[in-house]
This record gives structure tokens, sequence and C-alpha cells, in this order.
């Protein structure tokens, strides 16, 4: 008893107690699903879970470091499509291939670049000059194929976003994995990471300390524009063809996937591993509801329950700690009159 | 005037003021009479604010009882001290700059029905504003108003609330020297048709133009009250600052080396500060004295980069320099410490070691940009052993830590980037006494260890305990350098208090 409250006290002091609500929540979901579905444990429903929403989750990952840093992105997902569209637009031009690719990711850190300007050197919220771009990246996805779909891409590339190549695993999953691992290494253990906690923190006391804060956040924003870019080009590849609505709608789910992961909205707190708890809780969660044919209107509806509880919990935690402290003060004032 | 023979207007009785631990007030009376200007002088923080809020009914007297016109009452709020006839006009003035002078006067109270009748609102604004003497366009809009007339506006706000006891907290302290003679012909018209003037000023020469008694707070309690002409300038001073002398920490001789690191000639900064010209030598202590509004913050932000200077000369170490941002003045050596630890200063959510390292990340990060954690705890440790920073460990978040460890954080912060020009503002402001004597202690042996040391202070006997020289300055001015030796309570609150006309400044005088 006592040994098993000192690991439960040292997980709680290094992962944080929400991190390990997440975590039951997690193991929870998985033994429902495979209690509900024999395939849900198989590697091939596994690795299809994490398919269906693979370019979500590769933006979340940067979106986490973004909202820790006290900032939002909300164009992401138009990116991704704009970035979609260039290649289909380039690929249509008859431009070769690698030329195609490196385009996309150039108009992945323009738009990232484009952002950082009006963010860190004009100084507008993140917030509003994200919001012009979501609108404004749809836009210029739109306008470069009007209504039409494009397709028929080399068979490689389609196979790139379909085909195992190690392994079980397909190339955008082992991108994930990567990006997820170099992520926590940049966030929680270099310069770099710690300066991101800090400005979310407080900005004024980084750049009091020396902190080029500006420089920070147009990384991340350039760094958001070029992953986006990448999720735009794997969704085209997975999916085999683009037109102007590719990932239309994407920001709300990414977003979500962070929140819920107990990153703070107000910036200078969470973890990438907060954020990847509440990643597989979403994919098992809807994989479970779809095993168990739940439509995906209710899906959805479940997940933003989940959403609503992971903002209210803490607050309610907090509460009655405020209250139980409080009581125990008066306790303690009164024990000393009498 | 014959003060016995008239019934005070309002009479505080008894009043103290506690917040938490600390008392605000302490026993404090005061009655003020018709038709008379009482002025109102203490050092910051002798309780001026506080009483001003329980008069307006902003706060409530922890005991105490006020009496208007002879009856108790109870000031439960600003609204219920407008219907007993007391309302306060403050150094910074409300003005919406959108709606015109009539409607910013009656803001919140003319009462016309369902439809507006303009003619009465501007009729009545009229008058209001004839009282007062002045010549204003009510009917314009107040955008473009210089800082004058919107006080002018803020009193004839108070004005139509029927007030019959005004309270002016600073209402010169931004005007220029013409705009204060307008401010003080309103004031003596208002007294001459029977208001009642509580008049708060840092400037004794206006306190003694207008006021008939003046009143001396010093930490929360009643000193003085005497009529206006049975008092000197030297008196009050005396008064305000008067502390006792075991409140002084010993001082000890001065460390200075005959290097000078850094000059600063003729440092100016549009609508902020005016040439200031000072040297520091190595080792040596300079305190910057004044009161609140001196700008003593921003001639240091301006040292540090963070809000750069727009004209003058920087020597540091015997080269020109241009500090354009922290990091260069952080190159050259030079430190700034704060005097807002939440703002400013420190990282509250993040551990200590984390903060003691926020300034010089640089030197704990590898070739892979991979941050040294035990390099961190080990500076963190040095530092809460040098400055008995008491922590059950350095991976304590610093927002869980009292005021006084938190400020030794940011100390150690700063000494790990080993400046060589430290710059500490308002080093002990709301720490302890203890904690005081040992950043006094740590002060003092970063000067002997031959770092410069600037000290921003209000806390005049700190001042004169750890100065070499002090600087005072006095709304962006720099009035004089005096020797810390000789310095003396009434000579720097002389030279900070100091009236003049802004165009005929006295030149500074180097010591």
């Amino acid at each position: 008893m006592p040994s098993s409250s000192k690991l439960a006290g040292a997980l709680r002091s290094y992962f944080g107690g929400w991190e390990l609500f997440l975590l039951a929540i997690l193991i929870v979901t998985i033994i429902a699903n495979a209690a509900i579905s024999p395939f849900f444990l198989t590697i091939g429903n596994q690795i299809n879970l994490f398919q269906l929403s693979i370019e979500k989750i590769i933006v979340a990952l940067i979106m986490t470091l973004i909202i820790i840093n006290g900032e939002i992105d909300l164009s992401v997902a138009s990116m991704m499509g704009l970035a979609a569209v260039t290649f289909g637009w380039g690929f249509q031009q008859g431009f070769p291939m690698p030329i195609v690719i490196a385009l996309v990711f150039l108009v992945g850190l323009a738009g990232g670049a484009f952002n950082a300007f009006w963010i860190t050197k004009v100084g507008i919220p993140s917030l509003v000059v994200t919001l012009a771009m979501l609108i404004g990246f749809r836009g210029l996805a739109r306008v470069l194929v009007e209504d039409r779909g494009i397709t028929d891409f080399p068979e490689w590339f389609d196979a790139l976003g379909q085909q195992p190549i190690l392994g079980p695993f397909p190339l955008s999953i082992l991108i994930f994995f990567a990006l997820l691992i170099i992520l926590i290494v940049v966030l929680q253990f270099s310069g770099f990471g710690r300066k991101v906690y800090v400005i979310g923190n407080n900005k004024d006391v980084a750049a009091f300390s020396g902190i080029n804060v500006g420089r920070v956040k147009a990384i991340l924003f350039m760094a958001a524009g070029v992953i986006s870019a990448l999720a735009g080009l794997l969704y085209a590849a997975r999916v085999g063809a683009v037109r102007g609505d590719v990932a239309l709608g994407f920001e709300l789910d990414i977003i979500t996937m962070v929140l819920l992961g107990g990153v703070s909205i107000f910036g200078g707190s969470g973890s990438l591993f907060g954020a990847l708890l509440s990643i597989l809780i979403v994919l098992n969660l809807r994989n479970g509801m779809a095993l168990a044919n739940v439509t995906g209107h209710v899906q959805t509806g479940v997940i933003g329950m989940l959403l609503i509880l992971s903002v209210l919990l803490p607050n309610i935690r907090a509460y009655f700690g405020n209250l139980y402290a409080g009581r125990k003060r008066l306790k303690q004032r009164d024990g000393k009159r009498a | 005037m014959d003060n016995t023979a008239v019934s005070p207007v309002l009479e505080m009785r008894g009043i103290s003021k506690n917040f938490a631990m600390t008392a605000a007030l302490t026993d404090l009376s005061i009655k003020l009479y018709p038709g008379e200007i009482h002025g109102l002088v203490g050092e910051n923080g002798a309780g001026k604010s506080t009483l001003i809020k329980i008069m307006t009914g902003v706060y409530a007297a922890s005991s105490g009882e006020i009496l208007i016109d002879g009856e108790p009452v109870t000031i439960s709020s600003t609204q219920v001290a407008q219907k007993l006839g007391v309302a306060a006009v403050y150094q910074e003035p409300m003005v919406f700059p959108d709606l015109d002078i009539a409607e910013n006067i009656f803001i919140s109270h003319h009462n016309l029905g369902p439809v507006m009748n303009w003619r009465a609102l501007y009729k009545d604004a009229r008058n209001i504003v004839e009282q007062l003497g002045v010549s204003l366009d009510v009917e314009r809009a107040a955008s473009g108003l210089t800082l004058a007339e919107q006080q002018t506006v803020e009193i004839a706000r108070a004005l139509s609330l029927k007030v019959r006891i005004l309270i002016m907290d600073e209402p010169t302290a931004s005007l220029s020297a013409h705009e204060v003679r307008q401010l003080i012909e309103i004031a003596n018209t208002l007294r001459k048709q029977g208001t009642s003037i509580l008049y708060i000023s840092h400037r004794l020469e206006e306190i003694f133009e207008i006021s008939d008694r003046v009143t001396v707070l010093r930490d929360g309690k009643h000193i003085s009250t005497n009529a206006i002409g049975a008092v000197t300038r030297g008196k009050l001073i005396g008064d305000m600052v008067g502390r006792e002398l075991d409140e002084f920490f010993g001082r000890v001789p001065s460390q200075a080396t005959d290097h000078t690191l850094i000059s600063v000639r003729n440092l100016s900064k549009a609508d902020v500060f005016t040439d200031i010209h000072f040297d520091v030598r190595s080792g040596e202590i300079l305190c910057f004295a004044g009161l609140i509004g001196a700008r003593r913050t921003d001639v240091a932000l301006a040292l540090f980069g963070i809000a750069p200077a727009d004209s003058g000369e920087i020597v540091f170490d015997g080269n020109p320099v241009r500090i354009g941002d922290p990091q260069q003045a952080m190159d050259l050596g030079i430190s700034y410490v704060s005097e807002d630890r939440r703002k400013f200063g420190l990282a509250m959510a993040m551990p200590i070691f984390a903060n003691i390292s926020l300034a010089t990340l640089r030197r704990y990060l590898n070739r892979f940009g991979l941050i040294d954690r035990q390099g961190e705890n080990a500076a963190a440790e040095k530092y809460r052993k040098q400055l008995n920073i008491r922590t059950p460990s350095v991976e304590v978040d610093v927002g869980k830590l009292s005021g006084g460890n938190q400020q030794k954080v940011m100390l150690g912060k700063w000494l790990n980037a080993n400046p060589r020009l430290l710059i500490v503002d308002e080093p002990t402001r709301g720490i302890d006494v203890g904690a005081k004597a040992e950043v006094h202690q740590i002060i003092r042996e970063l000067a002997k260890s031959g770092v410069a040391v600037i000290v921003i202070s209000s806390d005049l006997p700190e001042v004169l305990s750890i100065a070499d020289r002090i600087v005072v300055m006095r709304e962006g001015r720099q009035m004089g350098i005096i020797d810390g030796d000789i310095a003396t309570q009434e000579s720097v609150m002389s030279l900070a208090t100091q009236f003049d006309d802004s165009k005929s400044a006295p030149q500074p005088q180097l010591v």
C-alpha cells in the first residue's frame, strides 16, 4: 500500500495529475473497445485508426508548441488545403515531381512567415492574423483549382500514402512518431523549448531576460506552415486526389486534441505527452464507436463533451481545493484564538 | 478664519484600516471645515490614498467613525459618498473622448426623462463651467482636450453632483506650470463658494500657496495639522520623513574604485526624461531617489535597452555604446532587476532553477542546443545557499515562495549573469525587515567585489544607508546629485519636491 501510493506520487510529480487522468481514460477506452470488438486490437485496425486522422495529429504536435507559447494558429487546415492543391496544380502543369514537392514546402514556409510577420513585427494578435489566413489560404486554394478535383497522381506517390514502407507502417505514421520524438526533445530538453514555455508564461519576463520573443514565435509559425504543408502532401498521397476543400475545418479537431491534452489555452503549461494521450483517446474513442456502429455525428458529440469536461474538471478541482484550503486556514486561525 | 466658531463639514475620528497583516492607517483623525483648502502631505505609502479611498467609499474603515455635518455616516460605496456630497478628482482624469463636454460632465446622472433635452443639458453644463470661472465650449467633443482641461471636466463633473467636499489627489502632477495656475484659480473660486477641498500634492510650494491648513501623515499615522502660516517648509519635510534613527541600518565606507564604468551624458527621451547626467564607478553604489512619477525606472529601462533613449551619450568602460535591446545590455554586462517581480521579473509558474538560469540560458546549452540540467541545478543550489533562499528544493515553482524569497531568486537570476553594472529597482519593496537587511548586505558585498550598482529606491532611509551618492529626480528631471555621507532626508526630499517652471530647471550638478 505505501509503495503503491509512493509510485502514484512519483508518477504524478513527473506527469502531472491531468496526464494521469488521461492515461486512465485511455486505458478504459482501450479495454472497452477490445471487449466490444475482437478486431480492435489487431495491428491492421490500430494502423488504420492512426491513418484515418494522420494529417490532423501531425499538425496537432506543432500546434501544442504554439499554444504553450501563448498563441494560436487557426490557418493550419487551410494551409493543408493550399499545399495539397499546390501539389495538384504543379503536377497538372507537368513540373517534375521533386520541384513540385519543393514548391509545396516553400508555400508552407512562406505562409508561416507571412503569419509570423503580422504577429511579431506588426503586433496583431495571432488569433486575428491566422483567422484571416484561414480564409486567405483557403481562398487561394480554391482559386488555384476552381471546382475541379485533381487526381491520377503517379502510382509511387499514392503508394507512399497508403502502402507500408517499414514493417506494417506507412510513411505518414513513421513521420508522426519521428516528429513526436523530435518535438519532445525540443520542447522538454532544449533551450528553445525552455524559451517556448517562458514566453507562454509571461512574455514580458522573457523579453526582460534578453530572450528574443519575436524570433521564437516566428520560428514556431514558420514550422507550423511547413508541417501543415507536409500534412497536406500526405493527405494528397493517402486520398489520391485533391480539391479546394481538402482538410476543411480540421483546425478545430486539431485544437481540440491539444486542449484536451491539458495544454492551457492561456499558454505556459502543458506537454506533448498530454497531447499524445489525448490524441490516442480521440482516435480510440472514434474507432471504438465506429466499430460499435455509432454514427459520426454522435462521435463528434462525445468528443465535444470530453472537451467540455477537460476544461471543467480542473476548475472544479481548483474550486474544491480552494474551499478546502480556506476552511483549513479558518480552522487554524480559530484554533490559535482558542 | 476662526475654526472653532464653525463646525466641521466632515470629521473623521480614530480611523484605522488594516490589510491582512499590515496597518495602512492607525487611529487617524482629521477635520474639514466649510470653505477651506486643506493640504495633505506625506511620503509614498504614508496612507494618503487609503484615507481618500475610505472617504469616497472604496474601502471601509476597520474602525473609527466618519461624521458629516456632525452626523455619523456610513460610506459604503462611491455612490453613497456622492449622495453625501463627497467626490474625488484624480491625477489621471477619466474623460470619454467621443462624447461632448456637457455629456462628459453629466455622464452618470442628468435626469432628462425619456427624450434627451439637449438644450437643458447644455445650459446646465454651461452654468457649472461658468461657476468654475473658465471658458470651455461645452458642446465640443472631449477629444483633444489638454490634460488640464480634462481635469476641469472632472471637477465640473464633481460639482454637478452638488459636491461639498472635493478631494483633489495630485491634480497637478502632470500639468505644466501655466496649467497649474489655472487649476489653483479654480480651487480658489470653489473655496469662495464654500466648498471644502482636501488637496493632496507632493509639491510643497502649491500646498503653501493655496491651503489654509495642512496635515502631515507618516506611516499611516497623523503627525501634525497646522495653519499654513504656522509652519515652514523645513518643518513639513521634517514631519514627513522624521523616522526614528534606529530604523537606519548603519552606513559603511564607500568601496568605489577609480574606474568609471559607465558615463551617462545628456540622456533624454521625449516626454519621459531630460538631460540625465551621471557616472558610476566600479564598486560604487549610486542611488536614484525621488517620488513616484520621477521617471527613475524609465532611465533604468533606457540603460537596459528595453525602452532606449532618444538622444544622449552612454560611455561604457571607455567605449561609446548604443544599447538597443536587453541582449546588448547583457552582452556589456548590465543586469536589471525589475521592481515588478510578477510582471517583468520572474516566470511565476516555473521552478526556481529555470528562473535562475533564465537570463543566462545560453551558458547551459550544449552544442546541440540541449539544456544541461545538472549545471542549472548547481547554479540554483549555489544561489540558494549564497542568498539564503528558503525553499524545500530548487524544483519548487517560484510563485509558491514568499515575497522576500522571490526577490532573492530574482537577484540570483541576475547575479548569475556576472554583471559589471547591476541596476536594482525597488529591491526591498514589500518584503519584511529581515529580508531587507539581507538584500542590503548582498548589494554591499557586490559593490565590494567591484560591481557598479545602481539602486532605485523610494525608501529614503534605505537610500541614505546604502548610497555612496544619490541622484535625485523629479518628473523626468535630474534635480541634483548629493554625496551619501552628507545627505539627509531633508536635503533629498527638498530636491525631490522642489517646484520649478519646467523651462528654468536647475542645471544638474556633478559631485
